[in-house]
């Protein structure tokens, strides 16, 4: 085939040869204006509003620069803040008295009868991010990032590294990642020797705590609507792992937490943890169906199911809104306990802090995603309800406890802002 | 209530599906316009997530799943 | 994966003395060859086609709904207001549909829904088509430029123009950058501005259209001008022992018969032989009489 130049065109192709002239003519315009540079620079921020009801109240903002460049590479640089205040639980049994307890940063926090004890903190926490995205060949890429934070009784340093791999035309891509942190944890006022009556301190005021973690992960697009991914983790934590304010309650015959003697939690040195992940993204007409379901399972004898749903639909003029479901359901961990009887043997470890317990929850979420008119950044606004609840009234209570509810519901608002321009 | 199965062998079918099975609805180069939306993604609002990850971590036993992880706090 | 499903960036690469730049866009595996030794320019100059490209896909796609074609839709029959580029290519559409006697409509694409192309026997009912028909037909618009008025249920879809208008729009940005010979192809449709610096033309090979990737139908060696393929191949149903192609005539709601599976045009630019190429189609079996008769350089497969 050839372009022959000497035959003449005929009518229908004058015309067709005039329009589409007329066409690029106009659309040069456009192009030219359109030829400034494409974006070199992401700003991100979001901030966060938490509220336990009657105990925390965290703000937390965080905000990331990123540089992008041509080829696909990219920088960023993230600060994060969390002020936190309010009351954690101490571990105590709640008693059908009043109860006193000390904590180990000296203050004094009573809790009324029948509820359970906590003990007022307050903290602040600065975190530093730094980290970058290098294409390979176009089919690959590496990233990886460093991190630092600090509060008054806990730093954090580690880093972390990814590969991942597209195959078969970029339908499917493996990806594999590691991490690596070590923390160091200080007690204001000390370390309290575990399970102990809470009186001796060890030598040391700060104790490391090394985790390390590997994942994997393969995604695929099914179709032109569907994808999906298998993801798995598995996580080592070795060092001092014991919450260093916790305790655990001594109960007496009829159930009472002793009012003199308490026991410090304790917590094995190492703890490893694995999770399997599934996850499916499914385009609709316009809106996009959100399912992934994990799988966790640990050495310390937690297993946990979690059900995340979300749904986009879009919205006209480029907003859009997602409800958002998420179930949770944990098994208690081999040492949890909710006190422990007053002379009898002390097991090896214990906790009762509620977070090892038998625990479920509900999260029920709605985000919103807008523009501005004239505005180039995009925003979300994000309102989510959690429902946390365990099972009060274990087989194991003792007298009193029996009518107490030892685990009652939490509640938790929270609202997320979100921001994002390119320039 | 909670089901045992060997978790790493059913990992290793699933991974072989994936990276295997159902080859023959592969997607044409001309199918691909809904996959280029931003919406299409695992994770649309990721620094979303990560606040998301801090929260749940904070308040449950259990960590991972999705990336390595980032971070640690004083709070599990 | 990138962040994107499907959405990988530029990747540049040396292949013998040329620079090869490919990226995705309009649903395509695009590629831009460039004639030049310094990896400079190449970069610049397929940066440049690229952007393009996305700026043309996405200011007619009929996926987002900032987009022109967006804004049309949800206006839901109350006029709109377009800009100059978006009045030329209605222009075109509005002669394309002229010289096609109506078969070239780009308000067809609703009649997409009631049929089904998966090799299958379903082919939808009378009822159905009707159906479908009351939202189809250039006529049942009003384009007064620049005015243009769709009326609610009905839809507009440019992909019949898109590609080709992209891949000359992306060249005259290139000829208008550098001296270099490049060659543009984005899904196919392709456009070559010359021979290169060895003389040697640029050698193109036309796709199997039912081995999309896999098998090459035939080659053809392009010094300059603009090459479009279209066809009937891929997708289909079958119906009374015939095989009936996916591409529609908006004037019965049924498939053209006997398109043929692919055809190639060569012209001066892209556009005319994506146009030229299409309108073949459309004529069924009188696609290449229509083509002799405009004095064409085509294949048919």
């Amino acid at each position: 085939m050839q372009l022959s130049p000497t035959r003449p065109a005929t009518a229908l192709r004058l015309r067709l040869r005039a329009a589409a002239a007329a066409l690029l003519a106009a659309g040069a315009v456009n192009a030219a204006r359109a030829e400034t540079p494409a974006a070199r620079w992401q700003f991100d921020a979001t901030g966060l509003g938490y509220v336990e009801r009657s105990r925390t109240v965290v703000i937390e903002p965080v905000a990331r620069i990123t540089r992008l460049f041509e080829s696909g590479q990219s920088l960023w640089l993230q600060t994060t803040l969390d002020a936190m205040t309010g009351a954690s639980p101490t571990g105590a049994q709640p008693s059908g008295r009043v109860q006193t307890v000390t904590s180990a940063s000296g203050t004094v926090s009573t809790s009324t009868a029948n509820q359970v004890p906590t003990a007022p903190f307050h903290d602040f926490r600065g975190a530093l991010d730094l980290g970058g995205v290098q294409p390979l060949g176009g089919i690959a890429s590496i990233a990886a990032s460093g991190h630092y934070s600090r509060e008054k009784d806990y730093t954090s340093r580690g880093g972390t590294g990814q590969f991942s791999l597209d195959l078969d035309r970029h339908l499917i891509t493996v990806t594999v990642g590691g991490s690596l942190y070590r923390d160091t944890v200080t007690p204001v006022g000390g370390i309290r020797v575990p399970l102990s009556d809470g009186t001796s301190f060890l030598p040391e005021g700060a104790l490391p705590r090394r985790t390390s973690e590997g994942s994997a992960g393969i995604s695929r697009v099914l179709s032109r609507r569907w994808m999906v991914s298998l993801n798995g983790s598995r996580t080592h934590e070795e060092g001092y792992l014991t919450e260093p304010y916790k305790i655990v309650s001594l109960i007496e015959g009829d159930g009472t937490p002793s009012p003199d003697s308490l026991l410090t939690e304790g917590r094995p040195g190492t703890r490893n943890r694995n999770a399997l992940m599934a996850s499916s993204v499914y385009h609709l007409t316009d809106d996009v169906l959100y399912a992934s379901y994990r799988y966790y399972w640990d050495d310390w004898g937690v297993r946990s199911h979690t059900l995340d749903l979300k749904y986009h639909e879009e919205l006209p003029l480029h907003d859009y809104l997602v409800p958002h479901l998420r179930l949770y359901t944990q098994t208690r961990a081999d040492f949890f306990v909710f006190g422990l009887p007053q002379g009898g043997a002390v097991p090896r470890y214990a906790t009762s802090d509620l977070r090892l317990g038998p625990l479920h929850s509900v999260t029920l979420g709605l985000t919103y995603g807008f523009t501005l008119p004239d505005h180039p950044g995009e925003f979300t606004i994000r309102g989510e309800y959690i429902h946390q609840w365990g099972d009060g009234h274990p087989a194991s209570a003792i007298g009193v406890q029996q009518q107490l509810d030892l685990f009652p519901g939490e509640d938790v608002y929270t609202v997320t802002g979100g921001y994002t321009l390119r320039f | 209530m909670i089901v045992r199965v060997r978790p790493l062998a059913l990992l290793a079918i699933l991974a072989a599906a994936l990276l295997g099975g159902c080859a023959a609805t592969s997607v044409k180069p001309w199918d691909r316009d809904l996959l280029a939306q931003k919406r299409m993604s695992f994770d649309p609002r990721p620094m979303e997530s990560a606040i998301d990850e801090h929260i749940y971590f904070s308040k449950e036993g259990s960590t991972g799943g999705a990336t390595a992880g980032g971070g640690g706090c004083g709070c599990n | 994966m990138s962040e994107r499903a499907g959405e990988d960036p530029i990747r540049i690469e040396r292949t013998g003395d040329l620079f090869a730049a490919r990226f995705t866009a309009m649903a395509s595996p695009c590629e831009v060859l460039l004639d030049t030794d310094v990896r400079a320019e190449a970069f610049a100059l397929a940066g440049r086609a690229r952007r393009e490209a996305l700026r043309i896909e996405r200011k007619f796609s009929r996926y987002r709904t900032d987009s022109v074609v967006g804004r049309i839709h949800a206006a839901r029959g109350r006029p709109v207001s377009v800009d100059d580029e978006t009045a030329a290519l209605l222009d075109l559409a509005a002669l394309c549909h002229q010289l096609s006697q109506g078969r070239f409509d780009i308000t067809s694409g609703v009649l997409r829904r009631a049929w089904v192309f998966d090799g299958g026997e379903h082919v939808p009912s009378p009822e159905r088509i009707a159906e479908a028909l009351v939202h189809v037909g250039w006529d049942k618009a009003s384009w007064r430029r620049p005015v243009f008025t769709l009326p609610e249920g009905m839809e507009i879809d440019f992909g019949g123009l898109g590609k080709e208008y992209a891949v000359d729009g992306a060249a005259a940005l290139l000829a208008a950058a550098s001296r270099r010979a490049f060659l543009v192809n984005f899904g196919g449709d392709l456009f070559a501005s010359g021979p290169r610096r060895d003389g040697e033309p640029w050698a193109v090979g036309v796709d199997d259209p039912e081995a999309t990737g896999e098998r090459v139908l035939y080659r053809v060696d392009l010094a300059r001008g603009g090459l479009a393929t279209s066809g009937d191949a891929r997708r289909f149903v079958r119906w009374q022992g015939r095989r009936l192609g996916h591409l529609l005539d908006p004037r019965t709601g049924w498939p053209v018969e006997d398109a043929p599976r692919s055809v190639s045009v060569l012209a001066p630019t892209c556009l005319e032989a994506g146009m030229l190429s299409t309108l073949a189609c459309l004529h069924g079996p009188g696609a290449a009489a229509f083509l002799e008769a405009q004095g064409a350089e085509y294949r048919i497969a």
